[in-house]
């Protein structure tokens, strides 16, 4: 009798959270599927944004742009927190709460005073937003990877890998990396979907990518843009397909 | 032996304000296989760790043969290590994972492939070579972790309690096993155990730590039948600790007059050590010194236990055939046969 009932409590919730995450996806499909004025539903609106001849140039922008952000993050990020929760442990909680940081400083100030404290070479290039970027993702991307730390014995494994004569940058390569893939994939992941949809700092900054441009072609045409939102959220939903297709389940894990 | 392989010289480290080695010295011989024991938090771990790499001291050198290791990364130091804790790599096969240190050293593919099928052939689980280490107890994982310190041939295998996590028999099997293959090999093993059985049945030499200080280096017949001073002779072995009176080099217990074998301690009441094969028990009834109150058979041998009169307990291994007089609630009259005691201010 329990478990039928916590059967029916799992289908509630997941009907629950389906119900939350697809009818507004849903709503904003059927939105961009209208014909406007006309009536009735077709395609043309996704047919107009491919043909637009920004869509390709932003499109690609965007995915460059989140791409290095993504390089940034985990060559920052991996070999930190492995030093850190392997030498210096109790720097754990200060760590912790810096990477907070980026949720309470208004962007205002942080866009101003992070753009002071890039190196030369990438200051008042488009090349200073994946550095930017990646503090802004820093609070997500900091946890999906530290949680995957966490949930190995970290400490055992470098040493056993350094006794054995690996450097640390081959201890992080051949060991780390492959044994905490599914928080590498889940950082990856984050890190991409919020850089790829960044858009305060990005104005504020004065440069343009594809969030500030489908902003920017909404004024012309709601339902276009609606369409190409809708397309944009087919990356996102890639990658993750992407880790749950490359992350262990309980019966096959290795 | 000449015991100028691996050299460590006045090694000190401090964690915050706890110093967790004090001037540490050791001197291994190649070939030979030299256990550090201790109570928990007495630095041989640490030692260990400093020789591997996986710390730095905060002064001391360490030298094998003429090769300064002091300030070389442990990646560089060549020697394997099996770890206390299951430290194989959970996304490598054994066979992968035994290879690893040769993929560390650029070893080409058939090659490693080879050395490692013989490392786990070895440790008799080259059957189990293509599985992955959640398929493997946890003695199957350490075999694989010595098969794999052992497969890039280190100038130094160290072992920091690799046995500790198993139970009793596989433990057993084990240590017999790290034995065999480290004279087979003739591997230069360092082993940190606070497991005295362990220690004193397959090293050369045991090496007995206390407080970051190596207290006494010895062979365990020497280290438990010429322990330097009253720790050692507590910690190594089970040892009675009865009381006496001591005047001059000589001290009176039980009757008898013995010789004081160290003489830093001050004249008057004393207590005197004695292991428990030195202890001679007689039946009587007038003039006992003790009551036996319980009789352990171990075998061949059997522990005595008996209350003195002032209530201190003294154990006695008597042989099991001699021994069977020997029914709780017998008094008894205890002779000790030893002609050379440690005492210390009681």
């Amino acid at each position: 009798m329990s478990k039928v009932r916590s059967q029916l409590s799992l289908i509630v919730v997941l009907m629950s959270l389906g119900i939350f995450f697809l009818l507004p996806m849903g709503a904003a499909f059927e939105y961009s599927i209208r014909n406007g004025l006309e009536g009735g539903y077709s395609f043309k609106n996704y047919l107009w944004a491919i043909r637009e001849e920004d869509f390709v140039y932003y499109a690609l922008r965007s995915f460059w742009l989140s791409s290095l952000t993504v390089v940034i993050t985990l060559m920052v990020l991996v070999p930190l927190l492995t030093w850190i929760h392997v030498t210096k442990p109790r720097v754990q909680g200060w760590i912790d709460g810096l990477s907070l940081l980026p949720l309470v400083i208004p962007v205002v100030a942080f866009a101003v005073g992070a753009q002071l404290a890039l190196p030369d070479v990438v200051k008042n290039t488009v090349l200073e937003l994946p550095f930017l970027y990646f503090i802004l993702s820093l609070p997500y991307a900091y946890r999906a990877l530290d949680i995957g730390l966490r949930a190995i014995p970290l400490k055992t494994l470098v040493e056993a890998a350094r006794s054995s004569g690996a450097n640390w940058r081959r201890t992080i390569t051949t060991v780390i990396v492959p044994i905490t893939r599914t928080a590498v994939l889940a950082t990856v992941a984050l890190t991409f979907a919020l850089s790829l949809g960044e858009y305060t700092l990005t104005v504020l900054l004065h440069w343009d990518t594809f969030p500030t441009w489908v902003t920017f072609v909404a004024q012309e045409n709601l339902l276009g843009a609606i369409a190409i939102s809708m397309m944009t959220l087919i990356i996102p939903f890639l990658l993750l397909a992407a880790i749950s297709l490359l992350t262990p389940s309980s019966k096959n894990e290795r | 032996m000449s015991q100028n392989y691996l050299k460590v010289k006045g090694l000190s480290k401090k964690f915050g304000n706890v110093v967790a080695l004090n001037n540490f010295s050791l001197e291994v011989a190649r070939g030979e296989l030299v256990t550090l024991l201790g109570p928990s938090g007495c630095g041989k771990t640490t030692a260990l760790r400093l020789v591997a790499g996986l710390e730095r001291q905060d002064s001391g050198t360490i030298f094998l043969e003429s090769r300064d290791l002091t300030l070389i990364p442990a990646h560089h130091r060549n020697m394997g290590m099996v770890f206390q804790a299951y430290s194989l790599f959970p996304n490598l096969t054994v066979a992968e994972n035994v290879a690893f240190g040769l993929q560390m050293r650029k070893v080409d593919r058939s090659a490693r492939i080879k050395k490692a099928h013989e490392l786990l052939d070895l440790v008799g689980l080259d059957s189990q070579s293509a599985r992955f280490p959640h398929q493997l107890s946890g003695g199957q994982q350490q075999r694989v972790a010595l098969a794999r310190a052992l497969a890039f041939e280190p100038e130094i295998l160290l072992l920091d309690e690799p046995l500790s996590a198993l139970d009793a028999q596989v433990r057993s099997n084990l240590r017999e096993e790290i034995r065999r293959l480290q004279l087979s090999l003739g591997t230069t093993t360092l082993f940190v155990t606070h497991d005295q059985e362990e220690a004193m049945s397959i090293s050369d030499r045991v090496g007995v730590m206390n407080e970051g200080r190596l207290e006494q280096i010895d062979t365990p017949d020497d280290l438990y039948n010429h322990p330097k001073n009253v720790f050692i002779a507590n910690f190594v072995g089970l040892m009675n600790q009865v009381s006496g009176t001591k005047t001059g080099k000589s001290v009176s217990v039980f009757g008898a007059n013995l010789k004081v074998k160290n003489e830093v301690v001050t004249d008057g009441r004393v207590l005197v050590y004695i292991r428990p094969e030195f202890v001679e028990l007689e039946c009587t009834e007038s003039d006992a010194d003790a009551k036996v109150i319980s009789r352990l058979f171990l075998g061949s041998v059997s522990q005595v236990i008996c209350q003195l009169n002032d209530g201190t307990i003294v154990h006695s291994l008597l042989s099991s055939r001699m021994s069977a007089e020997f029914a709780p609630g017998i008094r008894v009259k205890i002779r000790v046969n030893e002609d050379e005691v440690l005492v210390s201010n009681g």
